[in-house]
């Protein structure tokens, strides 16, 4: 199996001038799977649909968190109701200001090992999977390939409950 | 005398414009516009033109490497390196972030009272250590309190660099001006706290009050505000209580062995290693690596490049050149040459790092020193009565221009950055605005104190 194979196809994506208070709402809408409860993380595309970076839960806390915070051990000093102040504060920022730049992505053909070892080299979530041309085409979760493992071990099996 | 030392010491007494000459003038001022374009690292422009210095056999390698004259001042490198180590030890304990809270505390919240309250520290600070860590380690906890109380960080901030400024000029570690001309004019600390501690009170004290009145309407926070500073517990900050009562000794000893290094004829660079050693020691680091990486190696690279750039044009005669020129300029009349030099090396700091500047003009005052003076050497020539506050006007200069622009000393670029880090962007003529008066204020408060005290009262 090649990441085509097990990739989600690319549904919606971010753009660098979309401001964080929308990127979430993006994020907050769009499901992923039977559920549709929101995805962790997302890709940003410019205009020509070219891969700029990914947005991730993680980026949006980083956002919110001062920049002094993360250079210091000031974390003791901070006080109650500043992170829904500071996330108030950080509404209008652009995603290309907080987005993960340089994502890593793989082409169409990788193979899963390649995929697998990627995200845990990385300490990575997803993986955006792109086309001969360089457009992004769909993602891989961490998850997909925990199920690809999952289906290998309980091939043929009746899978009992306990 | 060796014999290089010996064709060095010959060579600097007379000088020819050939293809040497205009060979090692050219890589000098390239070398100093790209730092001042600054399209290129500054010290990436300092490590090519000193290697090109060499490979173009304007200096040998010996000369660069250990002949004091040409070369790389050493006493400076160490001093900074061994500093640089001990601040970097010091930094995991929270020393700089407990000052920081307790300050505020003890302005109860109030922003004006905190703006003057971290003003003083960041002054006293920045004499005993050098400017850049100790805005590196307060503008964090400033643009916290800032947020704390909901004012605009940016004054505190620009107030933080010119107070770093200008209580670093106070003593010969507080500002690598001062490391430089210690070194060259082989001063000891305690010159330097008797001729410019006096002055830079002064200057603090008007600073202070000017501040108080600039900014006594425009700094509002609202009561609730103030309890978040009030119920910040500064004892939180301190992170290894253990390393902070050594790295306290340490650095007490070593401002001990400041204070007596010129009775006990030790240089300070000795004095600076001996406590870097002593509190590695102490650490029990089994691996020193990262408070030795965490060295600022591109500042030492810097200051290692100019001078050997500047070694190149001292040993072909442009020094020379350069001095005879001033010379013409002022007729040998100390009072206007320490004048000029106090105004011109103010506003030359404000537009290029003072480091090049006064790597340049140190032995442009030894030579012309030689030029007035040649029957005299060694320390008789560099303590000359007459030459003193010559060194002394160049320091105020070179110290207190740093104030005039953003980029005119480190410390200022450190804020500038951080602030924009911080979402609030500090443009160039802001900082403009805040710095150049007091600049021009501190410079001419400096101008009066050097005349009255070195001219008038003698």
């Amino acid at each position: 199996m090649k990441a085509k194979d097990i990739m989600e196809p690319l549904k919606a994506y971010l753009a660098p001038d979309d401001t964080l208070k929308s990127a979430v709402n993006k994020m907050k809408v769009c499901g992923r799977g039977e559920g549709l409860v929101g995805v962790k993380g997302m890709v940003v595309l410019d205009a020509d649909g070219s891969l700029m970076g990914v947005v991730s839960i993680k980026d949006i806390l980083g956002a919110v968190i001062p920049s002094y915070l993360k250079v210091t051990k000031l974390g003791g000093f901070t006080w109650d109701g500043m992170l829904e102040e500071m996330a108030r504060k950080v509404a209008d920022k652009k995603v290309s200001e907080f987005m993960t730049p340089n994502v890593i992505s793989v082409p169409e053909r990788a193979p899963l090992m390649e995929c697998a070892d990627l995200l845990i080299k990385h300490n990575l979530q997803r993986l955006p999977v792109l086309s001969e041309q360089k457009k992004v085409v769909g993602m891989i979760y961490i998850r997909d390939l925990y199920y690809a493992i999952v289906k290998v071990l309980f091939e043929g099996e009746e899978i009992c409950p306990l | 005398m060796s014999a290089v030392a010996h064709e060095a010491a010959v060579s600097a007494e007379t000088y020819a414009m050939d293809g040497t000459f205009w060979t090692a003038t050219i890589i000098f001022i390239l070398a100093y516009a790209v730092i001042v374009s600054e399209k290129v690292h500054k010290t990436v422009v300092a490590v090519v033109g000193a290697s090109l210095m060499i490979v173009l056999k304007i200096l040998q390698q010996h000369e660069a490497f250990h002949v004091e004259e040409l070369g790389v001042d050493w006493n400076v490198i160490f001093l900074l390196i061994s500093m640089m180590i001990i601040i970097n030890l010091m930094r995991p304990t929270g020393f700089f972030e407990y000052i920081a809270i307790k300050s505020a505390k003890v302005g109860r919240g109030e922003p004006l009272r905190i703006m003057l309250i971290f003003a003083l520290v960041t002054a006293v600070l920045s004499a005993l250590l050098d400017n850049v860590t100790t805005v590196l380690l307060l503008a964090p906890v400033t643009l916290l309190i800032a947020d704390a109380l909901e004012v605009d960080a940016i004054p505190f901030l620009i107030v933080e660099a010119l107070a770093s400024n200008i209580g670093g000029t106070a003593t010969l570690i507080g500002d690598p001006p001062n490391i430089m001309i210690a070194s060259k004019a082989k001063l000891n600390f305690m010159d330097f706290v008797y001729h410019l501690g006096p002055i830079v009170v002064v200057m603090m004290v008007v600073f202070l009050a000017i501040v108080k009145v600039v900014f006594r309407n425009k700094l509002k926070t609202r009561e609730e505000l103030k309890e978040r500073i009030l119920q910040m517990d500064e004892l939180e900050a301190i992170k290894d209580p253990v390393l902070l009562k050594k790295s306290l000794a340490v650095l007490g000893i070593v401002l001990l062995g400041f204070v007596f290094h010129g009775v006990f004829h030790y240089e300070p660079a000795t004095v600076a290693l001996f406590g870097a050693g002593l509190l590695l020691l102490l650490s029990n680091t089994h691996d020193p690596h990262h408070y030795l990486a965490d060295v600022e190696w591109p500042t030492i690279f810097f200051f290692m490049g100019l001078f050997i750039i500047v070694g190149g044009v001292v040993k072909v005669g442009l020094i020379k050149m350069m001095s005879l020129k001033v010379l013409a300029l002022t007729q040998g009349n100390m009072f206007a040459t320490s004048m000029i030099l106090m105004w011109f090396s103010a506003f030359a700091s404000a537009i290029v790092d003072n480091i090049p500047y006064v790597a340049t003009m140190n032995p442009l005052v030894i030579d012309m020193a030689q030029q007035l003076w040649p029957h005299e050497s060694g320390l008789g020539l560099l303590h000359h009565p007459e030459l003193m506050p010559v060194w002394w006007s160049l320091a105020l200069g070179a110290c207190l221009g740093g104030n005039g622009s953003p980029i005119g000393a480190s410390a200022n670029v450190i804020v500038v950055g951080m602030a924009e880090r911080a979402g609030q962007k500090i443009s160039f003529l802001k900082f403009v605005a805040y710095g150049m008066p007091i600049m021009i204020l501190t410079v001419f408060i400096s101008m009066i104190y050097v005349w009255l005290r070195y001219y008038y009262f003698v």
